[in-house]
């Protein structure tokens, strides 16, 4: 068995020399946004253990991840992700002075270590989501030092008090009353449970139960009615704050009044709203540590402005009072609460500036200014959380974690940004490549030319070339600089500056969100934002589900499948075009030629003639036996092949069978477990390969692509199956026009071929020879790409997502070469063309990773794109991370490497030139001598 | 060794489903502890993989694990482990009693073979049965540069050639000047009776001059320091 462990590794080191990444490029010519999603309300600083100098921030996200992220740079500490993903219901509680953070996320509650992100303990609900997530602060007025108990209100099964340190149950409140679960509230002695009462006749009671903490009986229950203004559990604004008077509060479906309730009491207040204007949202805070003053903010939203009014509760007699009001301000803010000791601070967060007030008093605290960053342009906050540091009466210092309206998660520290973590990339959708405005103009000045006769293409030539010299002096200017930035060796200024773009790496690359938000990174440049939209505000008419872009020259196309109108924005600037503007551009079609699309229609694959899908289809396909179309991935559009040929050993030629027209179609039967693969001519509609699987696991991604003159796709195993070995499949298959060297197979002979019916100018015997491999990998691929270069002369990588080990891997061309041998060493000749022996068992070199120590999650797609130089291709992955790096498969052949000590090599040059000037008078004399005296 | 897993509580039991962890224990190679939290294990079989993240006890916790066999991977960022093979079956303690229990087995499994190709055993028992999980290697992600050093300079042998014979040229004069006169004497014996020093003291010169029309045409010289000379000065000899 030993063996078998030992030839592992054997192969491992036989499939070296490995193209990686180097240690000086990593970090830099890649770039990582480790993302959690836009933070929930309750972004919280805490610090992760009693004894902790500093502080983390902790957040749940929408997307069903929690967080910790270090307030100094926005770097993430540790992030969990739930498997159960979108939509869950994800609470998170930190408690003071405690090592750990407990969250519930849909049915799974768990207690992570603050500081590392480990599983302290964990239990999950079956058939029940978790409604409400408390910490039992308070035990008889005793603060819990140790592991603080949790209580959990689940959707069904009633009121759990799991214990702090293992996750076990204490006891269970069941509720059979059939209410709706609202909310858990402690008081330093009594469990509240609030739960929903639903009238026959409209409108809802709100039922306050009393709970022991200690054994969970009910000690007494009352409801309180609500006038038919609660109709919905969102009504109620609030319940809770951990204080000693623990608050209830709703209003009514038009937000003009607002009613609290101090939990355990029947007195209800009334407070009217302070503006004439409608109220869209009321929002209070309320502080959540127990030692706190009684005090709470109540923040008021309209249309156009925000204000807010500070309320005291007196204890003794149960009273709700409002203090002062916060002045009403035009646009939107955000009002933060921070409790130290047992004063209560408010910070209220405008687009303007950062204003602390104490709870006690309106009076000013501190005031600082914002300074405003264009990637915060047109947005306001929405919540956040603040520190807040007191000396001498006032405030000394705030940093405040602020989400955005555009989905920016910011720290705002004493008024300046400190750091901002584009969230709303985690529910990218569609990403395109588009080229740099200069490029762009450029081809297209060039194909004005194209189009001109010969004397105003010449006159518009000379005219572009005088324009262009108003750039010579500044390029004179800059060549010292260039020239010493280059010897010095300060290759981040070249990378960060876009003009300098020698070697193509700088492209756009913009990424389109659920909700709509368009925004153009920089790939070259550690992807840096360029601009970024709300399309919401473009295009206000229109709804955004799964917006997929285009790029065109210049601009993109954005398409909905909830609308059919398309939107057009210039891919340089961000901003909105009519599609007037680029009527002139659209000219993508050859005159004379029509082109055919193809689309899955009700579950049938169909062929179209022009990109009108609703005509009759000039061709189908539906798979055989009632297998069911589940994707299928289409040759891309640029895929440029250097070759016709594979060189053999023996210098005979293999032809590639090379059809730009190739769709390779997944079709799965599940109650057979068979997965199969056809290969169609889009063209056509033929046939033209078909392979099959049995025993494979239908429901786990089967990703596909096809490259060049390949294909690759991967496949899972079934326990189930009875096939011999268990895990991971991956495929790659060959296409050549016949399996005989030199030979091209029936087209030898056909000076035309056509391409929409090959099969009747020739019979069927145009079908390619298709030479297959399967391997097995260790771990689950759920999608695939191929790199691309400009001339495709590079050797091409296949570039593999796993999303088990959050990582994207590139296997290399010659590894998964379907020609390897099998069963037998390769020959001389074999050996010559890089082929290797077979092993069925292809083990993931960590040197493959291209994204290294970064762990890239939930990556949907990814794309990639030629660079200026042959030897690179762009890559960047996303769909909740973005990641993005450039990758060279047969080494960077054509760019000096950071290797290249360009200082040493100008040493060299001088110490020859030393050489010279000392052996020249030397030599000279030598040859003098030699002629003018006689050898003696 | 704490087990978490025996403090862990199920809301809600579920019939013949089994409970173990997998264990990472110390080893030379990583301190589990360092471990980052993304670190996590799947059990393959059938649809989605069960998945179970790292504890603060380093171990993986799986619990309500139906019968079947499973595939099981720890993914981590920075250590390989070994890939292991986990069969959970109910069977029944003792014959014929009826009283079935579940059965834990786990082994090391060998991708690339067969499946019931199985390895060293890595935890058998009941349930709460511990399972060792073993890391076999660190993952090197990154490609040394290259650089220029003056030693792999020196390595080259066509380097070293050429400082070898640089060091003849240069040293033997030195070498000579150096010996003492009985060896000295005896190394020029010894020079004279070598077939490379007949005649000439200069071999290179000899080979230089070598006249190779006269030594076609058969002549033998008996004056051998001539050979090679220019002819003007030989005719003038004659004349």
């Amino acid at each position: 068995m030993r063996l078998h462990a030992a030839s592992t590794l054997a192969l491992a080191a036989l499939l070296a020399p490995a193209r990686a990444i180097f240690e000086d490029d990593a970090y830099h010519i890649d770039f990582h946004h480790a993302l959690i999603g836009l933070p929930k309300r309750g972004i919280n600083f805490q610090k992760p253990y009693a004894a902790s100098k500093a502080s983390l921030l902790y957040a749940v996200s929408h997307e069903g991840a929690i967080g910790a992220i270090n307030p100094r740079d926005g770097e993430l500490v540790w992030r969990q992700i739930a498997s159960s993903g979108l939509n869950a219901t994800g609470l998170l509680r930190t408690g003071e002075d405690q090592d750990t953070v407990v969250s519930a996320l849909g049915n799974h509650v768990a207690a992570w270590s603050a500081a590392d992100g480990r599983i302290v303990w964990e239990t999950s609900v079956d058939g029940a989501t978790v409604e409400d997530l408390e910490l039992l602060e308070q035990e008889d007025g005793i603060t819990n030092s140790d592991a603080k108990d949790v209580l959990t209100l689940l959707s069904d099964q009633g009121l759990k008090r799991l214990d702090g340190k293992t996750g076990r149950e204490k006891w269970t409140f069941q509720d059979t009353s059939g209410d709706t679960p609202l909310q858990i509230s402690t008081s330093p002695t009594t469990v509240y449970y609030i739960a929903l009462h639903t009238q026959l006749l409209g409108g809802a009671k709100l039922r306050v139960t009393s709970l022991s903490p200690i054994t969970g009986k009910k000690i007494d229950q009352y409801t309180l009615s609500s006038e038919g203004e609660i109709q919905a559990p969102e009504h109620v604004l609030f319940a809770g704050a951990n204080t000693a008077a623990p608050l209830l509060a709703w209003t009514d479906k038009s937000n003009k009044v607002l009613k609290i309730n101090i939990i355990g009491t029947k007195g209800v207040s009334t407070f009217n709203a302070p503006t004439k204007d409608a109220v869209e949202k009321i929002v209070l805070h309320a502080p959540s540590r127990v030692n706190s003053l009684v005090h709470f903010l109540v923040e008021y939203h309209t249309a156009t402005a925000h204000s807010a009014e500070v309320f005291h509760v007196d204890l003794k007699k149960g009273a709700i009072s409002k203090a002062y009001s916060l002045p009403e301000l035009k646009g939107q803010g955000a009002f933060t609460t921070t409790s130290s000791d047992a004063n209560v601070y408010f910070t209220r967060i405008t687009t303007e500036e950062v204003i602390v007030v104490s709870s006690v008093s309106h009076g000013i605290l501190g005031r600082w200014p914002v300074k405003r960053i264009s990637t915060l342009a047109g947005a306001y906050p929405i919540h956040g959380a603040s520190e807040v540091v007191m000396k001498g009466g006032s405030a000394s210092a705030v940093r405040s974690a602020v989400l955005f309206s555009n989905g920016q998660w910011v720290l705002i520290r004493n008024g300046e940004i400190a750091w901002s973590r584009p969230e709303f990339l985690s529910r990218s959708v569609s990403a395109v490549w588009a080229g740099l405005p200069e490029e762009e103009a450029l081809a297209h000045e060039l194909e004005v030319e194209g189009h001109q006769d010969v004397l105003t293409a010449y006159i518009h030539r000379v005219n572009r070339h005088i324009r262009d010299l108003k750039h010579f002096p500044t390029w004179v200017k800059n060549i010292p600089n260039r020239v010493l930035g280059s010897l010095v060796g300060k290759a981040s200024d070249s990378l960060e500056n876009i003009q300098n773009d020698n070697f193509g790496f700088h492209k756009f690359v913009v990424l389109a969100t659920a909700a709509g938000q368009l925004a153009a990174l920089d790939v070259g440049s550690q992807g840096k934002q360029i601009w970024h939209v709300d399309l919401a505000q473009l295009a206000p008419e229109t709804v955004f589900e799964a917006p997929t872009l285009k790029a065109y020259r210049g601009y993109i196309e954005i398409k909905d499948s909830a609308s059919q109108k398309s939107l057009y924005i210039n891919s340089t600037t961000g901003g909105l075009l009519s599609s007037g503007d680029i009527k002139t551009q659209l000219s993508i079609e050859p005159k004379g030629q029509t082109l055919i699309s193809f689309d899955l229609v009700d579950g049938d694959l169909k062929g179209f003639l022009g990109a009108d899908i609703s005509t009759q289809p000039i061709w189908s396909f539906t798979p055989p036996n009632g297998e069911k179309i589940t994707g299928y991935t289409a040759r891309p559009t640029k895929d440029p092949v250097a070759s016709i040929g594979r060189v053999l050993g023996d210098r005979r030629v293999l032809y590639k069978y090379l059809n730009p027209n190739l769709v390779l179609v997944t079709a799965v039967l599940e109650s057979t477990r068979t997965a199969s693969f056809y290969l169609l001519d889009s063209a056509s509609g033929q046939l033209l390969h078909a392979i099959s699987h049995e025993g494979v696991d239908v429901s786990r991604p089967m990703p596909s692509t096809i490259s060049e003159n390949w294909l690759s796709y991967s496949v899972v195993i079934d326990s189930h199956s009875d096939a011999s070995s268990r895990g991971y499949q991956l495929v790659v298959a060959e296409l050549f026009e016949s399996p005989l060297p030199d030979d091209r197979g029936p087209l030898r002979a056909s000076s035309n071929s056509s391409t929409v019916q090959p099969s009747a100018a020739s019979g069927d015997v145009t079908k390619p020879f298709v030479m297959s491999q399967t391997y097995q990998i260790p771990e689950l691929i759920s999608h695939m790409t191929v790199t691309q270069t400009k001339q495709g002369i590079t050797s091409r990588e296949l570039l593999v997502t796993c999303p088990d080990s959050n990582s994207i891997i590139g296997i290399p061309r010659h590894v998964i070469d379907p020609r390897r041998p099998i069963g037998r060493d390769p020959t001389s000749q074999e050996q010559s063309e890089g082929l290797t022996k077979y092993m069925p068992f292809i083990p993931f070199d960590p040197k493959w990773h291209l994204n290294h120590k970064y762990e890239v999650a939930g990556v949907k797609e990814v794309i990639t794109s030629e660079s200026g130089l042959e030897s690179t291709s762009l890559v960047l992955a996303h769909g909740f991370d973005v990641f993005g790096t450039r990758v060279a498969p047969s080494f960077a052949f054509d760019v000096l490497g950071k290797g290249f000590n360009k200082i040493q090599m100008l040493l060299t040059v001088a110490a020859l030139f030393v050489g010279v000037l000392f052996a020249a008078p030397l030599v000279g004399r030598k040859q003098i001598n030699g002629m003018w005296t006689m050898p003696s | 060794m704490h087990l978490p897993l025996l403090s862990l509580p199920t809301l809600a039991a579920v019939a013949s489903a089994a409970r173990f962890t997998l264990h990472i224990p110390a080893n030379p190679l990583v301190n589990p502890a360092s471990l980052p939290p993304s670190t996590h294990a799947t059990l393959q079989a059938s649809g989605p993989p069960l998945t179970a993240r790292l504890t603060r006890s380093n171990s993986f916790v799986f619990t309500n694990v139906s019968a079947g066999s499973y595939f099981a991977t720890i993914h981590c960022r920075d250590y390989a482990f070994e890939p292991l093979r986990i069969d959970v079956s109910i069977e029944e303690a003792v014959e014929g009693s009826g009283d079935k229990k579940e059965v834990v087995r786990a082994w090391q499994t060998f991708l690339g073979n067969e499946w019931e190709n199985k390895g060293e055993s890595r935890g058998e028992g009941g349930n709460g049965v511990l399972v060792e999980a073993r890391p076999v290697g660190e993952k090197r992600f990154y490609q040394e540069r290259q650089g220029f050093s003056p030693l792999s300079f020196l390595k080259n042998p066509m380097i070293l050639m050429a400082l070898f014979s640089m060091v003849l040229i240069f040293g033997m004069p030195y070498l000579m000047d150096n010996m003492d006169p009985e060896t000295k004497a005896e190394f020029e014996e010894m020079q004279k009776k070598s077939p490379l020093s007949s005649g000439a003291a200069n071999p290179a010169q000899q080979l230089q001059n070598f006249d190779l029309a006269s030594w076609m045409a058969g002549k033998t010289d008996s004056n051998p320091a001539s050979r090679g000379q220019s002819p003007a000065p030989q005719s003038k000899r004659k004349g």
